[in-house]
């Protein structure tokens, strides 16, 4: 078991530093509240609210905010859009969490291998990274939306192929980096397994650059499903999204500008929390990256 | 020198065909295809599909129609459209205009702000307006781009009326003021982005620069603090700025898509979305190739100059 | 005068005999193409800019080429057929000199052998003469193997082709088919002199700047954006009276409505005002706002190999809890009328007589009850192992479909039905999923006829079922031995009240086999400057500018 005692030579050396940094960070803390406060609120809150979001009446149409017990009034059909927001906020911030789960593991895989294989290998992959990331991300998605059947799935799936590139170049740079330190080559010294250097003593230091960047494409993801949505590609009725409750507000900006404007200002609140999250996670975790 | 550039246009060669053999793979998996549109049609019968597929070659394997294309494009030739047989050129041409209008006028005021929000959060390092350009750079980065299109529209066109909410121009009035009292609300929305972006950037290229010896020295010769951040600062800090503005530009594209889907503009990001209503796979294809090579384009140049400037990347 | 002696120069008796081939009985109307009686104060001479806004962008200007419906705008501007329907479903003479029949011996008796008379003051934009030869050219074109034609129905059926003299052409068909004539106004003529000399006719620089012999010449196209028609001065019928004819297109339908508000178009054209915006735009001042009836069907068709819809029980339960006046009058504004029936209700074939749906739920359970698909645990009813749950798919993005599905999802869950949605996107959705009977139930609106003919035998024909290797559309996989026999003695037919018996039984059986459930015919609201004058929409076409050569302005 000297192996392990090699790799923790390194140890989590930011663990406590970080945490304190992350701590006095202002705008981190705020963001940090408000996505708990908003996730926590998209999961209870459909129960506390005294309306359905599926429920349909013709009558109640329209409504403006503050309407009876419509607090943030009512969509074409007469369902109540407080509780749609929050359902869709179930949707949206899932297929946002679980999109960035997607591209970390990928990009993560991709960017230890081309780190750490180095020669053909790498340039095969990094020069696919760069293919991918040649492709304005949106033209990328929405050819795929057209193509495929919309489902949550498939969505998420496609966010995830167009937002890996960049934690794979992240994580091939620290690999890279990382390589040529003493526990990597004590570990190799010691026979130890290609993959099991790769996946047991190296990544483990990398992740404070994984982590940042799982922040900051938690909110990037939550902001394409929002784009597809919008051009209508993306999640589809009755399941609401974010996205797709804009989709059709924009017939209605003259009659009914809350549809607009309510559900936008959820998508903004959430990514700018995840995006304070990850700016307080860089500076704590000294991490640096360029891609904003 | 030379090397480096062969290196790298050999480099980018082989991205633009693997971009094209991905993009060439999503349309092909794509269920519907060309002819959907006259799925509807009382008088199109299955025969009259299955011609219109052979005529364009749609029957053929995949692999095979790639290699038909691609040789084509090799000799320059992009196919045709299949609304109409227009050349695929032809038909991306007409729409270059007005998005690179658009791109063109947002960019010039993401520059003109960016630079000013970033260098006075520079100088006054630490002040309120530092913190605040900060944090709402950080918030402009959050907000979705068509959300702010259309939160614009509702202030200045639904509610003051101050500005039309969409068109490229008044049909009959082809004037230049007319043009731009079009152009103010979509170039505003689609600089947000490029504002918060250039601003942080400028921010930190101009901390870097001020710590430097020759500025400190330039002070120190009494030159005015205005002067000494116009020519020496600014002057540094805009080189490595055009690196970025090359690493920019999938995501301008990205926004004057939606920012052109919001204001009914008639540039390339409305014509991918028709084209791909239409599944008019040459005019996609076209456009991702385009888009593609305008961003390689982008990376190259800035790499190059960046090479220019700096020898030492040459090395590595 | 001359000049506009062209459309309705033809006699009483003559407007006799083409009804007996076009359709409608009862209507003589003397100004069948809407010349409208203050006519005074048109100018003789072109003035004056139309701009029509379409949320959809023309791009297919060789009229014969694979296009949709938003195209044929320009192409009645800028081209002519032998014929055109006009708004009572008549044929009506157009670059040809009449309209050929049984009677006066232009078709003969046995629907075999036809004969065409042209007009010979006709002109093409660039001063060739308009001939017998063109017209032969166009029909050859049209079945030409390398190019690619839209429809080649009917077309297909054309054989031996024959210039008589450069006003008279003559040909056989391969069989009886009633329907030619209707597709004939759909058919637009183009010039051989040019077409001739191109190597290849699907990307010929005349598919993008068209010479025809209609009102309006091709001015220029700012793509994306706007396309100008400018007057053909020397048009051989009546008009045209405005100068410039300009399609704007505006993606965006609240922003199309907007700029119809703004007075920056004229007119609101193909998919016209939205029905919420219905009510504000009839108060607009100095504006003229119409219902005006489509002939498409808003549908929801079943596939009816799809085991939960074998039985008609089960289809007469699903319709019978569908609140139609809710949805009409909550979701469309009142806009749209119910209807039982594919056929529009302008139509001389119409039937009038059908059962009418009448909305409850109770009904709907008992009938369900009675053919023993009885509530499982889980709520949904079901027999012998299938559930009565199925998918509904519309095109994804169209908000009002949307609308209405998630109503019905909700009246179907209370008597134990299970309706998910499942949306597509349109390049997918009427693709294989649609020809080849992919969906479950699919909601759209169809259109059932070509021009003002009956014929319906694509739709509903067991020979049309794509799904089994037919070659038509007949999606909901009917097939009734009965309705095949109608449709193939209708085909064949050139007597009107003989088609009108045949066709009102088709409806008859149609409406008690439900293969689809009709929801309503689909109404546009059109709106148009009070200033301009000679619009009349004709439900016979596809677009709202087929007779743009009568429009003229007031001020």
């Amino acid at each position: 078991m000297t192996a392990l005692a090699v790799s923790t030579a390194p140890s989590r050396w930011w663990h406590s530093r970080a945490a304190y940094r992350f701590m006095n960070h202002r705008l981190a803390l705020l963001g940090l509240a408000m996505i708990t406060l908003l996730t926590l609120a998209c999961v209870v809150g459909p129960y506390l609210l005294p309306y359905d979001s599926l429920n349909i009446d013709l009558r109640a149409r329209f409504a403006p905010p503050m309407t009876g017990n419509h607090y943030l009034g009512t969509d074409p059909l007469g369902r109540d859009l407080a509780a749609r927001l929050l359902m869709a906020g179930r949707i949206s911030l899932l297929v946002g969490f679980s999109a960035m789960l997607i591209s970390i593991v990928i990009g993560a895989l991709v960017g230890v291998v081309a780190g750490y294989r180095g020669g053909w290998i790498s340039a095969v992959l990094m020069r696919t990274v760069d293919g991918f990331l040649s492709f304005p991300s949106i033209f990328l998605v929405l050819a795929l939306a057209a193509a495929l059947r919309p489902s949550p799935l498939m969505i998420t799936v496609i966010i995830a192929l167009t937002k890996w590139m960049e934690v794979a170049r992240i994580v091939e740079t620290e690999v890279r980096s990382l390589r040529e330190r003493e526990f990597v080559q004590a570990s190799r010294m010691l026979g130890l397994s290609g993959t099991h250097i790769m996946f047991r003593e190296i990544l483990p230091n990398a992740m404070g650059p994984i982590i940042v960047a799982a922040s900051l494409t938690v909110a990037r993801a939550i902001l394409l499903e929002a784009y597809i949505s919008f051009l209508g590609y993306g999640i589809q009725p009755p399941l609401p999204s974010w996205g797709n409750m804009l989709n059709g507000a924009q017939q209605y900006l003259a009659s009914a500008p809350w549809l607009a404007i309510i559900p936008g200002a959820a998508i903004t609140i959430a990514v700018t929390s995840f995006n304070f999250i990850g700016d307080g996670l860089r500076d704590a975790l000294d991490v640096r990256n360029d891609h904003i | 020198m030379r090397a480096f550039l062969l290196s790298r246009l050999s480099q980018s060669l082989v991205l633009l065909v693997i971009v094209s053999m991905i993009g060439f793979v999503i349309l092909s998996i794509s269920p519907g295809g060309p002819l959907s549109q006259q799925g509807l049609d009382p008088g199109m019968t299955q025969a009259d599909i299955a011609r219109i597929k052979e005529q364009l070659g749609l029957n053929r394997p995949l692999w095979i129609q790639y290699l038909d294309w691609a040789w084509r494009l090799v000799q320059g030739d992009w196919g045709h459209s299949f609304r109409g047989g227009t050349p695929v050129l032809t038909v991306i041409g007409r729409h270059v205009f007005a998005t690179l209008l658009l791109m063109g006028t947002s960019t010039m005021i993401a520059i003109a702000v960016g630079t000013w929000i970033g260098i006075r959060g520079a100088t006054h390092r630490y002040s309120l307006f530092d913190y605040l350009a900060t944090a709402g750079a950080m918030v402009a980065l959050s907000i979705p781009t068509f959300w702010f299109g259309l939160v614009g529209i509702y202030i200045f066109s639904l509610r003051l009326g101050w500005l039309p909410a969409g068109n490229m121009y008044t049909i009959g009035d082809g004037s230049a003021l007319n043009y731009l009292h079009h152009l103010i609300l979509p170039s505003i929305v689609l600089s947000l982005v490029h504002v918060a972006v250039w601003s942080r950037y400028m921010r930190t290229a101009t901390l870097d620069a001020i710590s430097q010896d020759f500025v400190k020295t330039a002070r120190a010769k009494g030159v005015s603090e205005r002067r000494v951040l116009m020519k020496h600062v600014v002057g540094n800090a805009l080189l490595p700025m055009i690196t970025l503005a090359g690493v920019q530009l999938p995501s301008i594209l990205t926004g004057a898509l939606v920012t052109e889907t919001v204001f009914t503009w008639p540039g390339m990001g409305r014509l991918f979305l028709d084209s791909l209503n239409y599944s008019d796979y040459p005019v996609v294809m076209g456009l991702l190739m385009f888009s593609a090579v305008l961003v390689i384009l982008g990376n190259l140049i800035a790499d190059i100059v960046v090479a220019i400037v700096d020898p030492r990347i040459r090395l590595a | 005068m001359t000049k506009r002696s062209g459309n309705s120069s033809y006699s009483r008796r003559d407007a006799l005999r083409v009804m007996a081939i076009g359709g409608a009985a009862s209507l003589l109307a003397p100004n069948l193409l809407g010349k409208p009686a203050y006519g005074q104060t048109r100018r003789e001479k072109p003035t004056g800019r139309i701009i029509v806004g379409l949320s959809q962008e023309p791009t297919i200007f060789n009229p014969l080429m694979v296009k949709i419906e938003v195209d044929d705008g320009v192409h009645f501007s800028v081209f002519d057929a032998l014929f055109r329907v006009d708004p009572k479903g008549v044929i009506q003479p157009n670059l040809a000199a009449e309209v050929p029949s049984q009677k006066n011996g232009g078709i003969s008796e046995d629907g075999l052998k036809w004969r065409v008379r042209l007009r010979d003051n006709v002109r093409w934009h660039d001063g060739a003469p308009f001939t017998a030869e063109d017209v032969k050219f166009t029909l050859e074109l049209i079945t030409n193997p390398k190019f690619r034609s839209w429809r080649t129905a009917g077309h297909s059926l054309v054989r031996d082709i024959t210039v008589v003299s450069p006003q008279e052409i003559t040909w056989r068909m391969e069989e009886a088919f009633a329907p030619y004539l209707s597709f004939l106004t759909e058919t637009f003529i183009v010039p051989k002199h040019i077409l001739e000399k191109e190597a290849d006719p699907n990307t010929a620089a005349f598919n993008q700047a068209p010479v025809g012999t209609g009102a309006f010449k091709w001015g220029k196209r700012v793509a994306g954006d706007h396309l100008e028609l400018v007057a053909n001065p020397d048009y051989f019928g009546e008009g045209p009276y405005i100068n410039q004819l300009v399609f704007k297109y505006i993606p965006d339908l609240t922003v199309l409505y907007t700029q119809f508000k703004s007075g920056d178009i004229d007119l609101v054209g193909q998919a016209y005002i939205t029905p919420d915006n219905y009510q504000e735009a009839r108060k607009l001042p100095d504006r003229v706002v119409t219902l005006v009836p489509r002939s498409s069907v808003e549908t929801i068709y079943f596939n009816l190999e799809r085991p939960q819809f074998k039985e008609l029980a089960v289809r007469q339960a699903i319709y019978a809890a569908i609140d139609r006046k809710a949805i009409l009058e909550g979701l469309y504004y009142g806009v749209p009328n119910a209807t039982e029936t594919f056929m529009p209700r302008q139509s001389f074939y119409h039937n009038p007589n059908l059962p009418v749906q009448e909305f409850s739920l109770k009904q709907a359970r008992e009938i369900l009850d009675k053919a023993g698909w009885l509530p499982g645990r889980d709520g949904i009813r079901a027999k012998d192992g299938v559930r009565l749950s199925f998918a509904n798919s519309a095109t994804s993005g169209d908000h009002l479909r949307e609308q209405v599905q998630q109503f019905l999802k909700q009246s179907l869950a209370e008597i134990g039905i299970e309706m998910t949605i499942s949306n597509l996107p349109s390049a997918v959705i009427f693709g294989d999923f649609w020809v080849k009977s992919q969906f479950d139930t699919m909601f759209a609106g169809i259109t059932y006829l070509i021009g003002a003919d009956p014929d319906v035998t694509n739709r509903f024909h067991s020979r049309a079922i794509a799904a089994k290797g037919g070659r038509g559309s007949n999606t909901a996989q009917y097939a009734n031995p009965e309705v095949d026999a109608l449709l193939d003695k209708g085909a064949r037919s050139f007597d009107p009240d003989e088609r009108r018996a045949i066709y009102h039984k088709v409806q008859e059986l149609v409406r008690r086999d439900l293969p689809f459930m009709p929801l309503y015919q689909s109404t546009s609201v059109h709106g148009c400057k009070s200033a301009i004058r000679g619009v009349i929409p004709n439900p016979n076409t596809r677009t709202e500018s087929w007779n743009a050569a009568s429009w003229y302005r007031t001020a």
